[in-house]
């Protein structure tokens, strides 16, 4: 078997009518990183829930290891690792408790537990504040112990829901460095939810971008910034002239203009070599510049080009959030969750 | 299953022995209701001398004072009481996301909640004896305090403690139950308040039997505090029995009868609780 996720039309509709998640399929290869991105909202974490079995969906269908995840939430439970988008831990448990009782909830053989747990603490360098209670722990200590928890059962498929959220940039770079060991020493698939762009470029194999419940690209990083079709000059005109667009758009190699905060977004293929033809053709025109900057493609020119927008910062609550509360609020009159 | 039950028992013990402040708060309820109000409510000091002690006898349906009568009854309020912040963590856990946590992992409905009625019963039932034993003490220091007038077979203990281990678990489940189906503690608080007081309100804990009118005494003959307390009092009062219409094994049935069913209840909302979101 060489398929660790497959999900196929996977649709999840909140009570009140809000569609999170709106037919996504895809397919995550064994050993695989694969990077789930998408703007606060896009129906990340409600993709996760369903294929970790938290949740159940309006229509579709999933299979992680090899199992039916809605036909099996239990076993899909025992086969997979998950750490949450939100810290999980008990501020008055210790590191080493924490690991202990997910080798317990887990059914990690008693005669195991505690080397594992061991093993593991030492592995997330957590071994000397194994027994500190959590609630003296740093931001990063507490994500490399959530991760702990999350594989002391030694899981198939690695689920990560935006685990760097709130990390700086060295707790950022160690976690990702402690996953990649794990995914190679162990063959792990890693499924990771992320709107951390450089994140997702560097440490996923694939990347699937999500935008309003729907996958609107799929394929390699370099694979995505291909599709963007090469480099995008800047030009920066001295003062705004209508004829401008036209004439770049005139230069042989240019594929697209675009006006962009008082300059113009020049796509091409080969940047380096349409600069100075970009320079020349605007000085014989008579348009002074004031600037003109090159720049490689990047996640973030992806995400532009596919979501139409910079990656959303948080914008109060999502309709995702707005769905979720309005459930929780009729659920606490009912009595009852559903 | 044994061992997910014993892992999480053994987190919440832990929890719960690492904040000692909730031991300390939850003492000193029942410590100012014996030593404040049980001391002023000693009805028969109205009447001694001018009311004969047969008619105080029956109105504590056997009991030789009023805080002898009442000190049982704190022992029941007391039990059901502290096991309030039981469902109270749940909410507290679910907002800080380690049940999300446990939730995930493949430990099922019945470790979960199982370890939690064990976990939290051991604060109510500790402290439903530490009410006797206190009540005892007062009497010893010059003040009312509980005097045991029968001598307290061994099938009588077991039925004591048995008593409020039943209603203690019984309550527990409730306010479980409750702490799953809900998502904040104003409300969890609300919800709890509104059964809590008139649960206890419509039972004979506080009252003394005698000025009940009859109605809330039909009332209160049903309400499993009742039956908890009775238990005790008839154990504990020479000549009791001849108040109470029914042996304590009968009231005991009665009480197992409504901790299993709060029980099966409770699961099963936990169970839809625990299970996956629609």
């Amino acid at each position: 078997m060489t398929e660790a996720i497959v999900a196929k039309g996977l649709a999840k509709t909140y009570v009140g009518g809000v569609r999170a998640v709106d037919g996504v399929s895809f397919t995550v290869e064994e050993g695989e990183a694969f990077g789930f991105l998408g703007p606060n909202g896009a129906g990340k974490t409600t993709t996760v829930s369903m294929l970790t079995a938290g949740l159940r969906p309006t229509a579709g269908e999933a299979i992680v290891d090899g199992v039916d995840v809605f036909a099996h939430p239990s076993q899909i439970k025992q086969r997979i690792g998950l750490v949450f988008q939100e810290s999980t831990s008990d501020n008055d448990l210790t590191g080493r408790e924490h690991v202990e009782l997910a080798a317990a909830l887990y059914g990690v053989p008693r005669r195991e537990t505690r080397s594992r747990v061991d093993s593991l603490l030492e592995r997330m360098q957590l071994a000397e504040a194994a027994d500190r209670l959590v609630k003296t722990y740093s931001g990063g200590m507490r994500r490399r112990l959530e991760l702990a928890v999350g594989i002391v059962h030694d899981p198939r498929v690695l689920f990560l829901d935006e685990p760097t959220l709130g990390l700086d940039p060295q707790g950022r770079s160690g976690f990702w460095r402690y996953v990649k060991d794990l995914q190679k020493d162990h063959g792990l698939t890693v499924f990771v939810t992320t709107h951390y762009l450089d994140e997702a470029d560097t440490s996923c194999d694939r990347l699937a971008i999500i935008d309003h419940g729907r996958i609107v690209a799929l394929g390699s990083p370099s694979e995505l910034k291909d599709r963007l079709g090469g480099d995008v000059v800047t030009v920066r005109p001295a003062r705004e002239d209508p004829r401008i667009a036209a004439t770049l758009q005139s230069v042989p190699g240019v594929l697209e203009v675009t006006a962009q905060d008082g300059g113009y977004r020049v796509k091409c293929g080969r940047g380096e070599e349409l600069v100075p033809i970009l320079v020349e053709t605007c000085a014989r025109e008579g348009f002074g510049l004031t600037g003109v900057s090159l720049k490689r493609p990047s996640l973030d020119e992806v995400f532009l080009e596919l979501t139409g927008r910079e990656y959303r910062e948080d914008e109060g609550m999502t309709a995702t959030d707005r769905a979720v509360r309005l459930a929780q609020v009729r659920n606490t009159f009912r009595g009852g969750r559903r | 299953m044994i061992r997910e039950l014993g892992a999480l028992t053994r987190r919440e013990l832990l929890r719960l022995a690492r904040n000692p402040q909730a031991l300390f708060t939850s003492l000193l309820l029942p410590v100012l209701y014996l030593v404040l109000f049980g001391q002023a409510f000693n009805l028969q000091n109205l009447g001694s001398g001018r009311i004969p002690p047969a008619y105080f006898l029956a109105a504590f349906r056997g009991a030789p004072s009023y805080f002898s009568y009442f000190a049982p009854g704190m022992a029941g309020f007391v039990a059901v009481t502290a096991t309030l912040f039981i469902g109270a963590n749940v909410i507290f856990d679910r907002l800080f996301g380690s049940l999300k946590r446990i939730s995930a992992s493949p430990a099922g409905a019945t470790a979960i909640f199982g370890s939690r009625l064990l976990a939290g019963s051991i604060l109510p039932l500790g402290l439903a004896f530490l009410v006797l034993g206190l009540s005892d003490l007062l009497g010893h220091l010059g003040l009312s305090g509980l005097e045991v007038t029968a001598s307290v077979t061994v099938v009588g203990a077991v039925e004591i403690v048995l008593a409020i281990v039943i209603l203690s678990m019984m309550f527990a489940s409730i306010f479980l139950a409750i702490g799953f189906g809900l998502e904040q503690p104003q409300t969890y608080f609300a919800v709890v308040n509104t059964i809590n007081l008139p649960v206890l309100l419509t039972s004979a804990a506080l009252y003394p039997w005698g000025t009940m009118p009859a109605w809330l005494q039909t009332v209160a003959s049903y309400n499993p505090v009742t039956l908890a307390v009775n238990i005790l009092r008839e154990n504990l009062f020479a000549g009791a029995a001849a108040y109470y219409p029914y042996d304590p094994a009968i009231y005991l049935l009665g009480l197992l009868a409504w901790g299993l069913a709060m029980f099966g209840v409770a699961v099963a909302l936990a169970r839809r609780a625990l299970g996956p979101r629609r």
